[in-house]
């Protein structure tokens, strides 16, 4: 057995999500390649080789991966894939676009979000929204597998000796008919992902100014991440790249903090795996109090200041 | 003018809280509401959207599975698809088994662009739109929060994980969407009547020459669900004070 993780860069560093996905990689079998992909990689190759648990780093370079397209890169990583009896990359935008696209080439299924490895070939995840949790099967010879990073352990360990960097030439297949044009990225100070603290505001927020007055400075002052459900990014309350849950992001911090949130089952999907779980709300028979350690029932515009003060 | 492909998958009401057998052999969903894919709701409202404003020529849309589905058919054509296709199945199907259903659909209709939603709310895999385009070697813009038709091109607006990205992708061309794409509309009365004047040609799996030899197994189904019991604060200091402890 052999795995393939398959990772990009960010900011010319490797993405923190090769450890978690290193960790669930450890759990199939004891050999372990990672593929970076992009332009300028010296850097995220020589960090990448230093970490333990890789056999080889390869790497995909060229100026025209600079933004990595799956239709650009999915032919000749399904290519790579054959000599692999697992393939892994994180559930995140990158993964969850290119992942299928894999399959496609290949026509072979895919496993979407795997959050526990059983054995090589079995897998836990959940479906419908996070109500059911499912172990399966793979039959496929190839394995290919998005990872819910949250799940798995990102700690790094050193090793004595680094790994030995391949280098694997693009076969320049790009895409006529795709262009990449511009990106809007929202530089946070505290990634929503993986954040010690997740502060999350619901609708019951009522405006802009109050979502930012009450979540966002308590978000500052506790150097946490900002969240909402999705009602509360629908009303415009917080960019869409906040959203917690079934369509939006699964974060699964040490402490997550639910300001007036009812606690609907698609948010809940995407926030349940928290270590510790504080919930404010109004209403004491608001759902959000059987997914949560703590509760208090009270106003959030009361309360949300005051902790503030005492902070 | 374009010719547009919408989706139409038969899922578990999303207000339904869905549970599992007590043998754990899967979902107990034999008596659940069934509704249109959330997903593919917001697909089909942006196809309307793109005919009404006078730059698609026809939409149909597809739905695969048993004669059930033809309900589900109703809800898209009574919100502005012209006609719809079943593919009728008792199998169980995959993702993977959907996308070469539906890449055989592409061939023989050719549309010039195929909207679809990025993911069901029942299996949430977020596949199907992806196998699709690299079985037809078409671009995907997916997970689209805005779109913008223009000739033979399409401006889309991804959803990233720290932002958003904007493509240009030139048709035929994938989309999946996202649930910030639009806000789809009531249903009417008089649309719900004239959808059932509308045709839906029935085509069976087995006639387009698809294995539907699983990739999965399915080994058990296990409630997902894990409540706590909460400890009921009484005021701040108290909140403090776990803050502090946990963090």
């Amino acid at each position: 057995m052999k795995t393939l993780i398959i990772t990009t860069i960010t900011n010319g560093k490797i993405n923190q999500n090769l450890l978690p996905l290193l960790d669930s990689a450890g759990k199939i079998c004891d050999y372990c390649d990672v593929l970076i992909l992009g332009h300028d990689l010296a850097a995220a190759a020589n960090e990448a080789a230093s970490i333990n648990g890789i056999n080889s780093v390869l790497t995909l370079e060229s100026a025209a991966l600079e933004k990595p397209l799956a239709e650009n890169i999915a032919s000749q990583l399904s290519e790579i894939a054959k000599g692999y009896t697992h393939v892994l990359a994180s559930a995140d935008s990158f993964g969850k676009n290119l992942m299928p696209r894999i399959a496609g080439v290949l026509e072979i299924g895919q496993i979407s979000e795997i959050v526990k490895v059983v054995s090589p070939n079995i897998f836990k995840k959940f479906i419908y929204a996070g109500n059911v949790l499912v172990e399966i099967e793979s039959l496929e010879d190839i394995k290919l597998l998005t990872v819910r990073t949250s799940n798995f352990n990102g700690k790094r360990e050193p090793r004595a000796e680094s790994a030995k960097i391949v280098a694997i030439a693009y076969n320049n297949l790009i895409h006529p008919n795709i262009k990449w044009l511009s990106s809007n990225i929202v530089d946070k100070s505290v990634d929503l992902s993986s954040a010690k603290i997740v502060i999350s505001g619901g609708r019951s927020l009522g405006s802009k100014e109050d979502f930012d007055t009450h979540i966002r400075t308590l978000a500052n002052k506790l150097n946490a991440a900002v969240g909402a459900t999705r009602a509360a990014v629908e009303a415009g309350f917080a960019p869409n790249d906040c959203q917690v849950g079934q369509t939006g992001k699964v974060v699964a911090p040490q402490v997550y903090l639910a300001i007036g949130i009812s606690g609907a089952v698609q948010h809940i999907a995407g926030m349940k795996d928290s270590k510790t779980v504080i919930a404010i709300n109004t209403d004491q028979t608001a759902p959000i109090f059987e997914h949560a350690d703590y509760g208090i029932v009270a106003d959030l515009f009361d309360i949300v200041p005051e902790l503030y003060n005492q902070l | 003018m374009i010719k547009i492909m919408v989706c139409a998958k038969r899922v578990v009401d999303a207000n339904i809280k869905v549970r599992v057998k007590s043998d754990g052999s899967n979902v107990d969903i034999e008596h659940s509401k069934m509704s249109l894919n959330p997903f593919d709701e917001n697909a089909i409202e942006e196809a309307v959207r793109i005919k009404e404003a006078g730059n698609a020529s026809e939409i149909f849309a597809v739905s695969i599975g048993s004669e059930k589905c033809t309900d589900t058919l109703r809800t898209a054509l009574a919100r502005g698809c012209d006609r719809a296709i079943l593919v009728r199945t008792s199998a169980n199907i995959e993702p993977i088994h959907i996308a070469k259903t539906l890449k055989q659909i592409v061939l023989r209709e050719k549309p010039d662009l195929i909207l679809i939603g990025k993911q069901a709310i029942d299996d949430d895999a977020n596949q199907v739109g992806q196998m699709l385009a690299a079985m037809l070697d078409y671009p995907q813009a997916t997970f689209i929060s805005k779109l913008e038709l223009n000739g033979n091109k399409i401006i889309a607006c991804r959803e990233l994980d720290n932002g958003t990205e904007s493509l240009e992708v030139t048709l035929p061309a994938v989309v999946t969407a996202d649930l910030h794409l639009n806000e789809p509309r009531f249903v009417k009365l008089p649309q719900l009547m004239m959808a059932k004047k509308k045709t839906i040609e029935h085509i069976e799996l087995a006639d387009l020459g698809i294995s539907t030899k699983p990739s999965t197994r399915l080994i058990k189904a296990m409630d997902g669900e894990i409540k706590k019991n909460c400890i009921m604060l009484e005021d701040c200091t108290q909140i403090l004070k776990i803050l502090n402890e946990v963090t």
